[in-house]
């Protein structure tokens, strides 16, 4: 290769892929906002103020900043509204542990900022964070456990099934098993497997009506 | 050696700047790195020094780009530097806007409220990591960089030579410029600010530096080796080609969780996953180039370039690509695993790279033919083997914390805490570690070709 192709590869081949990069931007700037809630004055009010703090040099948020302390787009689907009112404007005096000093934040600009993380909660992020798969098992991730996860463990199906990376690997694995059966195979199923997979050593559920409805209830949650 | 036109001294202002500011830059890491263990040690909070630590890191690398801009092109252009008066006027008015800037984070630090919105714009720090510079200053930043692009430029025009380095090294700063403007204008959705943000800090070091940086590497392997032009600069072209056909979309890997649509997944995914093959081209484009070289007068020099090309690929290649893909990111984004990648990644960049050109053109300035090289390596071993642990042990803390915190579900602060101290401890002294390299390296600097060299035969001549 010349050097005058190698030149015209580099500049005309930056600026093909610089053109493609221009046409996704256009397309994702057109798509912003049906993934996010509306702005109100109060949510840009809170992101001032977010600014005004450097918050981010410390915090991360939608997972890019300073590593240094708690991711917080989420914090607000985690933790009461109140508590982390009381927590912005003192830290020290809610939590005599906390790393964060008190800055100074007014009750108002704490208001605000927590309407602003209230919109970054709510933002469309394709699934980030993900549930931490060993807290979702354990049910311990924030969240009740429903009444026919409750019954998952209590017949002890992990022992052979997988969910999402926990469980047994005997029988199948069941972290998309929503999207493959319906609630008539499930409910049968249970009451006897062999009917539905011939030869399958799973034994039968003995539970009544209402709790294999549950856990199917369960089952179909799982997408 | 010495250099062919007075005009080039002035790459020593700007380089004596950058070294202050690289060893400010590691002083504070070394308070940030302490915060992590005891975050009321100090009087600054975190948010401030590690302000500090990155912005002069940023503010070091691209004014030893000037400087080595300021000492490239009069050579590939064969004339003075057009203006050298404006170009110490620019100089001296960057210290000052610098110098303003870390005095209002400093401020910032001692009293939060001063950063107070006025007419809707902070006036001390703007709240955004690495362009935390208010806007007063990102305007004067851009009148500097204007005026040093103008610069060159009419050197250029003088004798109108146009070759592939200082076209490329050229063509680097211009996209650097333009690739700031995306950080100065403020959005009302988070999402939309992350957006452009990206644009800045993506496209320049997975764009416009890593051009500037093969351009750099082109003219080194020219000097310490005297490698033939046409081939060095037929690599260079194919080396940032690569770079920008992988590095543009490769920003999509910034895209998978912001807000913004699933395509980047597929985009991000596939291009950055390519990014480590321009950076692995430049590995072997100087191994294959320095291999046969004899009679290398500058051997600190040579030293230095081959490191910078091994390390710019383990940095920001390797610790990059272990967690590119949308299936681990998912698990590790917003982890130490970053601050990894991000330590390596500057260091073996840009970090050797200003320090290869200060080795492979300080000689010149100085108008010495050879020096005592002891210094220059024993501050790389120093620096290297400190890095590379300082790397290991926050890769580490970014492991435990990815996996009791991500899928195990614990506390951020419980990890952090407990789990964690060790590394934040060892990461501490490995850092006193590099620091000792850098002071090494400060001395070196200051005191090249201005003490007798210990080899008989090689007396220092007048520049």
């Amino acid at each position: 290769m010349s050097n005058k192709a190698a030149r015209n590869l580099f500049l005309f081949g930056s600026l093909f892929f610089f053109v493609i990069f221009l046409g996704l931007t256009y397309d994702t700037l057109g798509k912003l906002d049906q993934r996010a809630p509306a702005i109100t004055e109060e949510v840009n009010a809170g992101k001032m103020v977010w600014h005004k703090y450097d918050c981010i040099g410390c915090h991360t948020i939608f997972g890019n900043g300073s590593y240094f302390a708690p991711e917080l787009a989420k914090i607000t689907e985690k933790k009461p509204k109140d508590y982390l009112k009381k927590f912005l404007m003192n830290p020290k005096a809610v939590n005599a542990n906390a790393s964060m000093p008190k800055f100074g934040i007014t009750s108002e600009e704490a208001d605000k900022l927590l309407a602003f993380l209230d919109w970054t909660a709510k933002v469309d992020t394709n699934g980030w964070p993900p549930k931490p798969i060993l807290a979702v098992a354990a049910g311990v991730g924030g969240q009740e456990l429903t009444a026919g996860q409750k019954l998952y463990q209590a017949h002890g199906c992990s022992g052979c099934h997988m969910i999402n990376g926990i469980g047994g690997t005997t029988g199948p694995d069941l972290s998309h098993v929503g999207s493959k059966r319906d609630r008539d195979w499930l409910v049968g199923h249970f009451k006897d497997p062999d009917d539905y997979v011939k030869g399958s050593a799973m034994p039968k559920v003995e539970a009544a009506q209402a709790d294999l409805e549950q856990l199917t209830d369960y089952m179909l949650t799982l997408k | 050696m010495s250099i062919k036109y007075e005009s080039q001294k002035i790459a020593e202002y700007f380089y004596t700047f950058a070294v202050v500011l690289f060893l400010v830059q590691v002083v504070v890491g070394i308070i940030a790195a302490v915060q992590f263990i005891r975050p009321d040690f100090f009087m600054l909070n975190f948010n401030i020094i590690r302000s500090l630590h990155i912005n002069a890191l940023v503010v070091w690398l691209l004014v030893g780009f000037m400087g080595a801009t300021y000492y490239v092109v009069p050579e590939e252009s064969e004339t003075d530097l057009w203006g050298l008066p404006l170009a110490k006027l620019q100089f001296w008015a960057t210290v000052g806007t610098i110098t303003a800037v870390v005095l209002g984070y400093i401020w910032m630090g001692i009293n939060p409220q001063a950063n107070n919105p006025i007419m809707g714009i902070n006036p001390l720090n703007e709240g955004r990591e690495y362009i935390e510079a208010p806007r007063w200053a990102d305007i004067l930043i851009v009148i500097s960089v204007l005026t040093f692009l103008f610069i060159n430029f009419m050197t250029m025009l003088k004798t109108k030579k146009w070759t592939g380095i200082q076209g490329t090294l050229l063509g680097g700063l211009t996209f650097l410029a333009l690739m700031y403007l995306p950080g100065l204008f403020y959005t009302k959705s988070m999402v939309k600010d992350q957006f452009w943000w990206w644009w800045v800090v993506h496209l320049w070091v997975e764009g416009a530096w890593e051009i500037i940086a093969g351009a750099l590497l082109a003219f080194m392997l020219m000097k310490v080796v005297g490698a033939r032009r046409e081939v060095v600069e037929k690599w260079m072209y194919i080396e940032v080609g690569f770079v920008m056909f992988t590095g543009i979309l490769g920003t999509g890997h910034h895209y998978y969780w912001i807000g913004t649509p699933g395509y980047w997944l597929w985009v991000g995914g596939i291009f950055s996953s390519l990014e480590p093959l321009p950076l692995l081209f430049m590995v072997w484009d100087a191994f294959r180039t320095t291999r046969g070289a004899r009679n290398v007068t500058n051997k600190a020099g040579l030293f230095y370039t081959v490191a910078h090309a091994i390390f710019n690929f383990v940095g920001a290649g390797l610790w990059g690509i272990i967690h590119t893909l949308p299936q681990v990111n998912k698990w590790t984004h917003g982890t130490q695993i970053t601050t990894a990648h991000g330590h390596l990644a500057f260091y073996g960049a840009y970090v050797l790279l200003v320090i290869s050109m200060i080795y492979i053109t300080l000689p010149a300035i100085r108008g010495v033919k050879e020096f005592n090289t002891s210094r220059a390596y024993q501050s790389f071993w120093w620096m290297t083997i400190s890095m590379i642990f300082i790397v290991l042990t926050i890769t580490g803390a970014g492991m435990v914390q990815t996996y009791m915190e991500r899928l195990m579900g614990l506390d951020y602060v419980a990890v952090k805490a407990t789990y964690n101290l060790w590394f934040w401890i060892l990461r501490a002294i490995f850092g006193v570690g590099f620091l000792y390299g850098v002071w090494i390296f400060v001395v070196d600097f200051f005191k090249l070709g201005r003490e007798p060299v210990p080899v008989v035969s090689a007396a220092p001549e007048k520049a």
